[in-house]
């Protein structure tokens, strides 16, 4: 009964999406989170909802850092890409510490990115 | 050339379903005096169009409409609503109706439901208090013909409805639809299902025979031998691979819709800027209907000897002198031109997908999977498909056929990719994975996956496809031959009896029952294949109507058409299905739309 019942916990914070209001929606999702990890079954959900949490506030920070509201709401992989797109190395850095990105994805993140600005040097040194 | 596909060469006579769908849709219209304007929703019409032809709607007055959001703009004081019963076209009609009234105009409303009314759909009503204004009916359309030999039943979502949300509407839907036909064909004797829905619509469709029998003094003989009823959730393997016939792959690429696909006009050789056309797919185009369903790889070759002899009689005829009949013949021949040209064009525009290294690549990892040896391999593949943020149904669809393979995956790859695909693609993906868990086609390992025995017991794999002479249905994936289509094929000739320990082994329960709707003559079993029985009257093949629960694919057509060509095969074969489906329309539903 308890999953059913974080589940549409789960699924609240998503209906909400869009709204610019984030501080009530993160605090939702750490719920979620709580909710959980109160069952041992659930230990994925748990955590994903923890990383959420967490990749919502380093966004927040992004967009006021860089000024762009271009940053909530993508997913860990699209941050990085548009973190090394932008040229800011160090915040992608962050976030694949943060989130233990393993290197082969980062690899692929990098790459990309670095093609899309025709970065060509720096993909040569890289 | 018309979309309404010619139904002459149809096994049964379906022609009459639809003459009778369509003097219902203009009964109803006549019983609506004067000019009216009718609403149609849009998923509707392309289903109306395989029935009615537009302008025979508007010969009995209607002027036609989609619904939208937007108020009508018509001078018509009699507005009719055609619709699905759907909660959120309710709404619309009420907003719709609220906007005239506002504006002080005066109209009589008519809403009839397809196929039949519900009572949330009028409780709504009533709520937004337009329910008073209205004149509500139903008009029954619950199948309609889209070929010679396929029926569809046009439910768009029956698959997850059933699997993830526990509605089970679609199956009363599909009985009903049975039942619709028996009052045509007569009661039909024989029923084979196998699978959870398909059981239980066997349940739901005896129950019917019982409220409302049908009359079968009057009918004599039924038409259908035998009615065998597939689950797709027994078959997920097939829908997640790659169809490789001519008419799969259109679908694949371009999207087959109601019997027509729409490509830019200049893949067609007509010079319109960005306009496009639609090419209407059935069997009424005889060059369609050889080759619809041939492995991609002999279309074109078909299709460059068709040109080249073509060229050839040309030649012939400006060097030679010929006689009148010898040109008759000829400009017979030239009449096939346009179908040619036709045809040339969508394979070339269908050569550029196929032959990038993309696409190879993930035919080969299809089978791959499917061969279920080399574990690590697929993972890989899977994992750097992730990486590289490739579109997320094409990566769904290779992880379905891996995780169905194996029975899952073990925990720890399971929760790693979990993982990898919630990072690549955004969290909100959450609920998508708890949908494909739920529906049981990506989850964890918790027994030994028996997918070795049952490719083996079933010669699932075929080596040495022979794609340009086939003898086995195997064509039509290139060496795969389709688990759903061995199943029938086992179910035509010998019953599900023999392979038993192999349907265990798959989803779901199965059954197989006799009905008596009629007097006295019980049907043999059909294992005694060549009976007289088996052989209606005048000498035609008697019938097997072949029904999947939740969708079939454009490739499991054409391998059943394939058998019911084959000599020594007693029966016809029509299909019966949910809806036309190929891999990505069966997962978009499962993947969650936010706001």
């Amino acid at each position: 009964l308890l999953w059913k019942e974080s589940w549409e916990l789960a699924k609240n914070p998503m209906a909400s999406k869009g709204s610019p209001l984030q501080g009530p929606r993160i605090k939702l999702i750490e719920n979620v989170h709580k909710l959980f990890s109160e069952t041992k079954e659930h230990v994925f959900e748990s955590k994903a909802a923890e990383e959420h949490a967490k990749l919502l506030r380093m966004q927040q920070e992004l967009e006021a850092t860089t000024k762009q509201p271009i940053f909530v709401d993508s997913s860990i992989s699209d941050t990085i890409r548009t973190c090394i797109v932008l040229g800011n190395n160090r915040a992608a850095l962050k976030v694949k510490t943060e989130f233990k990105v393993s290197e082969k994805r980062w690899y692929w993140l990098k790459v990309f990115a670095l093609a899309t600005i025709r970065d060509w040097d720096a993909l040569e040194k890289f | 050339m018309a979309q309404i596909p010619n139904l002459d060469n149809a096994p049964v006579n379906l022609t009459s379903i639809r003459d009778q769908s369509q003097k219902e849709l203009i009964n109803l219209l006549k019983n609506i005096r004067g000019k009216k304007c009718l609403v149609i929703d849009p998923k509707l019409s392309g289903s109306l169009s395989l029935i009615v032809q537009s302008s025979l709607l508007k010969e009995h007055g209607a002027e036609l409409r989609h619904l939208t959001a937007e108020p009508i703009q018509t001078d018509c004081t009699k507005v009719v609503y055609l619709v699905r019963s759907q909660l959120e076209l309710m709404r619309l009609i009420s907003s719709q109706i609220r906007d005239d009234t506002s504006k002080g105009l005066q109209r009589e409303y008519f809403v009839y439901f397809v196929p039949r009314r519900t009572v949330v759909c009028e409780k709504i009503l009533e709520e937004e208090k337009v329910y008073d204004l209205l004149t509500i009916g139903e008009y029954p359309l619950y199948l309609m013909p889209i070929d010679e030999d396929v029926i569809s039943f046009e439910l768009d979502l029956a698959y997850k409805d059933c699997l993830v949300d526990g509605d089970t509407t679609p199956l009363w839907h599909i009985a009903k639809a049975l039942h619709k036909l028996e009052f045509t064909f007569g009661v039909i004797p024989n029923i084979r299902a196998k699978g959870k829905a398909s059981t239980r619509v066997v349940d739901i469709l005896n129950r019917m025979q019982i409220e409302e029998p049908v009359n079968t003094s009057d009918i004599g003989m039924p038409e259908i031998n035998t009615v065998i009823l597939i689950d797709r959730e027994v078959d997920m393997i097939t829908p997640m691979c790659s169809q490789l016939t001519y008419e799969g792959l259109l679908d694949e690429f371009l999207g087959i819709n109601n019997g027509a696909v729409e490509v830019e006009s200049s893949i067609m050789g007509v010079q319109q800027e960005g306009k496009k056309i639609k090419v209407p797919l059935n069997s009424s185009d005889k060059l369609f209907k050889e080759i619809r369903d041939l492995n991609f790889e002999v279309v074109v070759q078909v299709l460059r000897q068709k040109a080249t002899s073509m060229k050839q009689d040309y030649t012939e005829m400006t060097t030679t002198n010929q006689t009148v009949s010898e040109l008759k013949d000829f400009v017979k021949k030239l009449n096939s031109l346009p179908e040619i040209t036709r045809h040339i064009n969508l394979a070339q525009h269908l050569s550029t997908f196929t032959s990038k290294p993309s696409f190879l690549g993930r035919l080969d990892m299809e089978h791959t999977i499917v061969e279920a040896q080399s574990f690590d391999i697929c993972f890989e593949y899977i994992e750097e498909m992730i990486h590289k943020q490739e579109p997320l149904v094409n990566v769904l669809r290779l992880l379905i056929l891996f995780s169905i393979t194996n029975s899952g995956l073990p925990k720890k790859n399971f929760d790693y990719l979990r993982r990898e695909l919630l990072h690549s693609y955004g969290f909100e993906h959450m609920a998508t994975l708890n949908n494909l868990e739920k529906a049981g086609l990506f989850r964890k390992q918790e027994m030994k996956s028996n997918w070795l025995t049952v490719k083996r017991a079933l010669q699932l794999v075929v080596e040495d496809t022979d794609t340009a002479n086939p003898n086995d249905i195997s064509y039509v994936f290139s060496g795969y031959a389709p688990l759903s289509i061995r199943l029938v094929q086992h179910a035509i000739r010998s019953g599900w009896r023999p392979i038993e320990e192999i349907l265990k082994l798959l989803p779901g329960p199965h059954t197989e029952s006799k009905r008596s709707g009629y007097g006295g003559n019980q049907f043999d079993n059909l294992s005694g294949s060549m009976l007289n029985s088996d052989k209606v009257g005048d000498g035609r093949r008697s019938l097997v109507l072949v029904v999947f629960v939740g969708g079939v694919t454009f490739a499991e057509i054409s391998a059943l058409r394939f058998l019911s060509a084959q000599e020594g095969m007693a029966y016809d074969l029509i299909i019966g299905t949910t809806k036309i489906i190929n891999g990505q329309s069966l997962i978009e539903p499962f993947v969650e739309k936010l706001c």
